[in-house]
């Protein structure tokens, strides 16, 4: 305690020096709690949107669909399938799918689109397209309606009411097309979901595909995404526990339906990482700096305690604590701020809307509202301390080294 | 009873290729409860002599027993042990710790001997009441005078109760009066406590208050007398 008490008072010795360190500390945790909260709100935003756009967290197919995409590969037991999913608690609901590539063409135009026929009120629970659109109204129970992206609309030059064609190839491989009306016209946000699907009534999808009663893709939700491949498990064992051949199925994950986003979240994660050593060795060269500055002004006051017998042990201990008594004021004080910043940001959002062409490319809306998790506040909350507390071990040998005898001469 | 012994003691520095020789064969022996001064122009090694037998520097050649054991046998941090046990030191410019109130600085060496908060407040305020400065404890070092801040110096080299306090040239920056008032009391320390006191200096005052003389000159011993 009186070691503390001590290195306490060195601190404010020289109080410009000691507050040009915290200041540095200061903005280094910060701006990499913003940065970190920032990059964690992106990549919550682009799993959610991603998720609750389309691809759902789980989705299940029979073996070979996902790759194939023939119209001939439906879930074999669909009902079972389904009962099954039905009994898992703490998901927020499951959705059949039929899913087809096609046509759709206009009076005007045409354009190659995956038809998707859905469950409304089932897709509701899945996915929110029906809270995104922008024009029009969601599926219904009526039959020919059609829900098309704003892009598309605009390639196929038609407004709510037009007819549309889709045109596609059934179960057994003949043409089949079917007349649709255009009642709802959406903006997921995300350009390679917007310019590609278009919902339809299941019915329909399968009266046009000859289907039957028949589907492709269950696409199960849950409430957090990070449980996804527990979910995953889950089913695998309940099929298995059945006596269902898993074989039959493919089982996929966003994670897996989505690979080359997770590469880029995960690039980004190591970006953040990279940030963090950045600021980190700033902070320790700085930190480093001062301590030898104030060590080699108390050379003779090191004498002197050391002749009176201090041991090495705690003389370092107070030269560490000089540095990371410094480091953890700059880190309180720099969370503080970094939260009063983070506080109203998170809340209205930051508005990247000069940047919606790219973001929408990667899956992200205009308002970007950053999200402060445990990681981040234990990241930034120990590993600036930490730094400083290493930053504070090199001027502490340097003074371990001293000799008595000349160091309590040392004017 | 012999607390000392210093054989053959010879120092040495190196210095761009050129050796000076601090100190040559110094043979003295300090029994406990003396009350000695070492005399002698400056560059005659005073301060050397007692930074080896206060275990800060080492010799380049000879021994140096306290309480019978060879200090150059000892590591650095079993030196640290002694000093903080058995020795005290008083240095010319106080050198107190500015950050810390006298009575902190005080408390400093019992702080590193280990001994609680409380414990070691009533015992170094004790020792300020007895050497009359308690109404300086909870001021800071830059705040008294010169002699005050001796004073306050003489409180920490004795407040662990060691066996020998060093004090290298402690009057050199007093007026004659604080340095007189000093005195008396490192010599109240020495016959109450029975404290082994030796100095450097080259104060006629000091030098006339010793018991024992040692006068030293190019760093050799040229006598060693009883006042």
């Amino acid at each position: 305690m009186f070691i503390a008490k001590l290195a306490w008072r060195n601190i404010w010795r020289n109080k410009r020096r000691s507050l040009i360190v915290i200041v540095s500390v200061v903005v280094g945790v910060s701006s990499s709690l913003l940065n970190d909260s920032f990059g964690v709100g992106i990549m919550n935003q682009m799993i959610d949107n991603l998720i609750k756009s389309h691809d759902s967290n789980v989705q299940i197919y029979k073996s070979g669909f996902r790759e194939n995409k023939k119209v001939i590969d439906v879930i074999p037991g669909k009902d079972k399938i389904l009962s099954l999913i039905g009994r898992f608690k703490n998901i927020n609901g499951y959705s059949e799918r039929v899913i087809s590539f096609g046509l759709i063409s206009s009076a005007a135009n045409s354009s190659g689109v995956s038809i998707v026929g859905v469950r409304p009120e089932l897709e509701k629970n899945v996915t929110d397209i029906h809270k995104k659109i922008v024009s029009g109204r969601y599926l219904s129970y009526q039959r020919n309606e059609i829900v098309i992206s704003k892009k598309v609309a605009e390639k196929l030059e038609v407004e709510l009411g037009d007819k549309v064609v889709a045109v596609g190839s059934d179960i057994r491989g003949n043409v089949s097309s079917q007349m649709f009306r255009v009642i709802g016209i959406y903006r997921s946000g995300i350009s390679e979901y917007d310019n590609i699907n278009v919902y339809v009534p299941l019915s329909d999808a399968q009266q046009m595909l000859n289907l039957g009663n028949n589907i492709h893709e269950i696409a199960v939700s849950i409430k957090d995404y990070r449980k996804s491949s527990e979910l995953k498990e889950k089913i695998l064992a309940e099929l298995s526990n059945n006596n269902i051949d898993k074989m039959l199925y493919e089982v996929s994950t966003f994670q897996e339906l989505m690979p080359m986003m997770m590469a880029f979240l995960d690039v980004y994660q190591q970006w953040s990482y990279i940030i963090y050593i950045i600021i980190g060795i700033a902070v320790l060269f700085g930190v480093v700096n001062t301590m030898l500055m104030t060590v080699m002004e108390r050379i003779n006051e090191f004498g002197v305690i050391m002749s009176i017998g201090i041991r090495n042990s705690k003389l370092v201990k107070m030269i560490i604590y000089e540095s990371l008594f410094m480091g953890l004021i700059g880190t309180i004080t720099g969370f503080i701020i970094g939260l009063l910043i983070y506080y109203p940001m998170s809340i209205y959002g930051v508005d990247m809307s000069n940047f919606s062409e790219s973001m929408a490319s990667f899956g992200l809306p205009n308002i970007i509202y950053p999200k402060l998790n445990t990681i981040v506040i234990i990241n930034t909350l120990l590993i600036i301390p930490f730094v400083t507390m290493i930053a504070g071990i090199f001027p502490a040998i340097k003074a371990i080294r001293l000799q008595p005898s000349e160091a309590v001469r040392f004017v | 009873m012999e607390i000392l012994r210093v054989e053959n003691l010879t120092k040495e520095y190196s210095s761009n290729g050129v050796t000076v020789r601090a100190l040559f064969d110094i043979n003295l022996q300090f029994n406990q409860g003396e009350f000695t001064v070492i005399a002698g122009p400056s560059g005659s090694g005073k301060t050397t002599l007692l930074n080896i037998i206060g275990s800060l520097d080492k010799p380049t050649f000879g021994k140096v027993f306290f309480l019978g054991e060879d200090l150059s046998k000892k590591s650095k941090s079993e030196l640290s042990d002694i000093r903080l046990h058995k020795i005290g030191f008083i240095f010319q410019a106080y050198n107190l710790i500015p950050v810390l109130t006298n009575l902190e600085n005080v408390e400093f060496p019992l702080m590193l001997l280990g001994m609680s908060g409380r414990d070691r407040k009533e015992r170094a305020l004790n020792i300020m009441e007895e050497l009359d400065i308690a109404e300086l404890a909870n001021k800071r070092p830059n705040t008294v005078s010169g002699g005050q801040q001796q004073r306050v110096a003489v409180a920490r080299a004795i407040v662990h109760s060691p066996i020998l306090v060093l004090a290298d040239e402690p009057t050199a920056n007093l007026d004659s009066k604080s340095a007189s008032s000093l005195l008396d009391l490192m010599e109240k320390m020495n016959a109450g406590k029975n404290i082994t006191f030796i100095f450097s200096s080259h104060d006629k005052n000091v030098i006339d208050r010793a018991r024992r003389l040692i006068l030293l000159k190019d760093g050799t011993v040229v006598q060693d007398a009883i006042n």
